[in-house]
C-alpha cells in the first residue's frame, strides 16, 4: 500500500455502514501494512522473533533428543516434535512484536495523531493483529524449510495449511494479549510482561513431551493450559495427519483464548481516552 | 594495602547493592533458572532409569540443579558485565580513575561483588532444591566443591562481561552478549546427557567447556565426591576464570592509557 493511499484511507467523512466497514479494514491494512515495513527499517525488532524459534528448534531438538527414545513417543523423530514448538514459538513472537509496536507508538505519539484523526478505533488494534497473521505465515515458513533441511519433510497439503492457520491464531491470541498490555502500560518497558507471560504459556505446556510423559505440577498445568491442545493439534499435522479429535480441542481452545484476550484488548483500547 | 582492600570492600558492596536495587537485573537470573528446572524436572520426569545413556539418578530434578546454577550464573555475570559497561557511560568510571582509589580495587571491587551475588545465587539454588527434594551425594563437602566452581565460574563470566564493557563502554553491547551464553548453555549437556545426544550436536557439547562445568557440578550433586570430573571441571573453569580476568585486566589498562 502506498503512502498516498494509506493517507487517503485514514482520511475519512461520513459513509454507510458497508462503508464504514471497508473503511475500518482499509485503515487496518495501511497500518498492517506500516507495522509490517518497518520490519525493513528495524530488523532487531523482527530478527528475534525469526531467531528464536530456529533457535528453539535447533537446541531442543539436539540437547533432548534422548526424551524421544522413551515409548510416548512412538519412535517419532524429535526434530518433527519440536518443529510445532518452534512455529508456535514464531507466532508468540509475531504477536509480541504486534505489542511491541503498539507500545512504541503510543510512547511516539502516533497514536495520539491516529486518535484524532476519523480512523476507527478499532483499527489500532485490527492493523497490528494482521500484521501479527502475516508475519507467524513467515516465521511458520521459515521453520518448516528449516526442518525439510533438517530431514522432516513437509506433511501433506491439508495439514501443512493446518499448521499455518493454527499459527495465526496463536498469533493474534498473543497479538491480543500484548495490545492490552501495551494499552494500558503505554510504555515499552512492559515488554517483559508480554514476553514472559506468553512464554510461560508455551513451556507449561506440552512443549518437550506429550502429556503422558509429563510428571508432577506440568502435568496438571499442562491439562489446563490452551496451549498444550494447539501443539497436540500441530504435532498431529506435523506427525500423524490431524484428526477431529485433535482439532476440536484445539478450536476449543484457540476460540476460548481469542474471545478472552481479544476482549482484554478491546477493554484496553476503551481505555485510552481516559488518561 | 589495608586502604586498597577496604576500597574494595566498598566498591564491591556497591557492585551489590546496585543489583539488589534493580529487581528488573536481578529477578531474570533468580527465577528463570528456577522456572526452567521445574519445568524440565516435570517435563523429564520419566527419564531417568528408562532412556539408554542417562547416568543414574535418584530422580531429575537431582540431575537439573547444576544447570539451574550454572544458567543462574552466566545472566547474572551479563547483568555484572552490564552494571559495569553503565558506570562507564554515566561517567562514574571517569570519576574514580580521577580520584586516588587503587586501580586494582576497581576491577576487583566489581569482579568481587559478581562473585558474591553468584555464591548467594548457588546457595539459593541448591536449598529450594534440597526443599523441593533434591539430595545432594557429596554432602557439606560436596556443597562447598560446588561453590567454588560456582565462584570460579562467576569470574570467568563477569571477567568477560567487564572486558566487553571496557572495550566497548556499552551496556547494551554487553546485554546484547546475552544470547550467546544462552547458546553456550543449550548447546551443552546442562539440562540432559551428551551420552543421549548424537551427531554434531554432540560434537558441539564435547567441546564446549559449560559440559564439563556443569558435570563436575552435577556428579557432586548425584554420585558424591569423584576425583576426575571434579578435577576437570576445576581445570576447565580455573582455565576460563584466568583468560578472563587476564582479558579484562588488559583491557583495563588499554581504557586507561587512553584516557590519560
Amino acid at each position: 500500500m502506498s503512502s498516498s493511499s494509506h493517507t487517503a484511507a485514514l482520511a475519512g467523512g461520513r459513509r454507510s455502514s458497508g462503508g464504514n466497514v471497508r473503511h475500518a479494514l482499509e485503515v487496518s491494512a495501511g497500518l498492517a501494512w506500516r507495522s509490517l515495513i518497518l520490519v525493513r527499517r528495524m530488523p532487531s525488532v523482527f530478527l528475534p522473533s525469526l531467531v528464536m524459534p530456529l533457535f528453539i528448534l535447533v537446541a531442543t531438538s539436539g540437547a533432548f533428543r534422548g526424551i524421544s527414545l522413551l515409548p510416548a513417543f512412538d519412535g517419532a523423530s524429535y526434530l518433527a516434535f519440536t518443529i510445532p514448538l518452534a512455529l508456535v514459538m514464531g507466532a508468540g513472537f509475531a504477536g509480541m512484536n504486534a505489542g511491541m509496536t503498539l507500545a512504541r507508538d503510543i510512547e511516539g505519539g502516533f497514536v495520539d495523531r491516529l486518535i484524532v484523526s476519523p480512523a476507527p478505533r478499532i483499527t489500532l488494534i485490527a492493523g497490528p493483529l494482521m500484521a501479527a497473521g502475516v508475519r507467524s505465515v513467515f516465521t511458520t515458513t521459515v521453520v518448516l524449510i528449516a526442518g525439510l533441511i533438517g530431514g522432516v519433510g513437509l506433511p501433506g497439503v491439508v495439514d501443512t495449511v493446518a499448521l499455518y492457520l493454527l499459527g495465526i491464531a496463536f498469533a493474534a491470541a498473543s497479538a491480543c494479549w500484548a495490545m492490552g498490555v501495551a494499552l494500558r502500560t503505554r510504555t515499552i518497558q512492559a515488554a517483559p510482561i508480554m514476553q514472559v507471560v506468553i512464554f510461560l504459556a508455551i513451556f507449561t505446556s506440552v512443549a518437550y513431551a506429550p502429556r503422558d510423559v509429563l510428571t508432577g505440577w506440568l502435568a496438571t498445568v499442562a491439562d489446563l493450559n490452551p496451549v498444550t491442545y494447539l501443539l497436540e493439534a500441530s504435532r498431529a499435522a506435523e506427525l500423524t495427519g490431524l484428526g477431529w479429535s485433535e482439532l476440536w480441542p484445539a478450536l476449543v481452545a484457540l476460540s476460548a483464548l481469542l474471545a478472552l484476550l481479544g476482549t482484554w484488548a478491546v477493554t484496553g483500547l476503551a481505555t485510552l481516552g481516559r488518561r | 594495602m589495608t586502604l586498597a582492600l577496604r576500597q574494595t570492600g566498598a566498591l564491591a558492596w556497591r557492585s551489590v547493592r546496585g543489583t539488589l536495587r534493580t529487581p528488573q537485573a536481578l529477578v531474570p537470573s533468580l527465577v528463570f533458572p528456577l522456572i526452567l528446572m521445574a519445568i524440565f524436572t516435570g517435563s523429564f520426569g520419566t527419564a531417568p532409569g528408562t532412556i539408554p545413556g542417562f547416568p543414574p539418578v535418584r530422580g531429575f530434578l537431582d540431575f537439573a540443579l547444576a544447570g539451574a546454577v550454572v544458567q543462574g550464573i552466566l545472566i547474572g555475570g551479563t547483568s555484572a558485565g552490564a552494571a559495569f559497561a553503565l558506570d562507564i557511560e554515566g561517567g562514574f568510571f571517569d570519576r574514580l580513575v580521577a580520584s586516588p582509589v587503587s586501580r586494582l580495587a576497581i576491577l576487583v571491587g566489581r569482579l568481587g561483588g559478581g562473585v558474591a551475588l553468584a555464591m548467594a545465587q548457588a546457595v539459593l539454588f541448591v536449598s529450594v532444591g534440597i526443599i523441593f527434594g533434591a539430595r545432594i551425594e557429596g554432602g557439606v563437602a560436596g556443597v562447598l566443591i560446588l561453590m567454588v566452581l560456582a565462584a570460579l565460574m562467576a569470574m570467568a563470566v563477569s571477567g568477560l562481561g567487564i572486558f566487553l564493557a571496557l572495550r566497548t563502554g556499552s551496556a547494551e553491547a554487553v546485554q546484547g552478549t546475552f544470547p550467546l551464553f544462552f547458546a553456550l548453555l543449550f548447546f551443552s549437556s546442562a539440562f540432559f546427557p551428551r551420552e543421549t545426544m548424537t551427531g554434531w550436536f554432540k560434537a558441539v557439547a564435547d567441546v564446549n567447556p559449560i559440559s564439563y562445568l556443569v558435570e563436575a557440578m552435577r556428579d557432586l550433586v548425584i554420585e558424591g565426591i569423584e576425583p576426575r570430573p571434579t578435577l576437570i571441571g576445576l581445570a576447565v573453569v580455573s582455565g576460563l576464570a584466568v583468560a578472563a580476568v587476564a582479558a579484562c585486566s588488559l583491557a583495563f589498562r588499554r581504557r586507561l592509557a587512553a584516557s590519560s
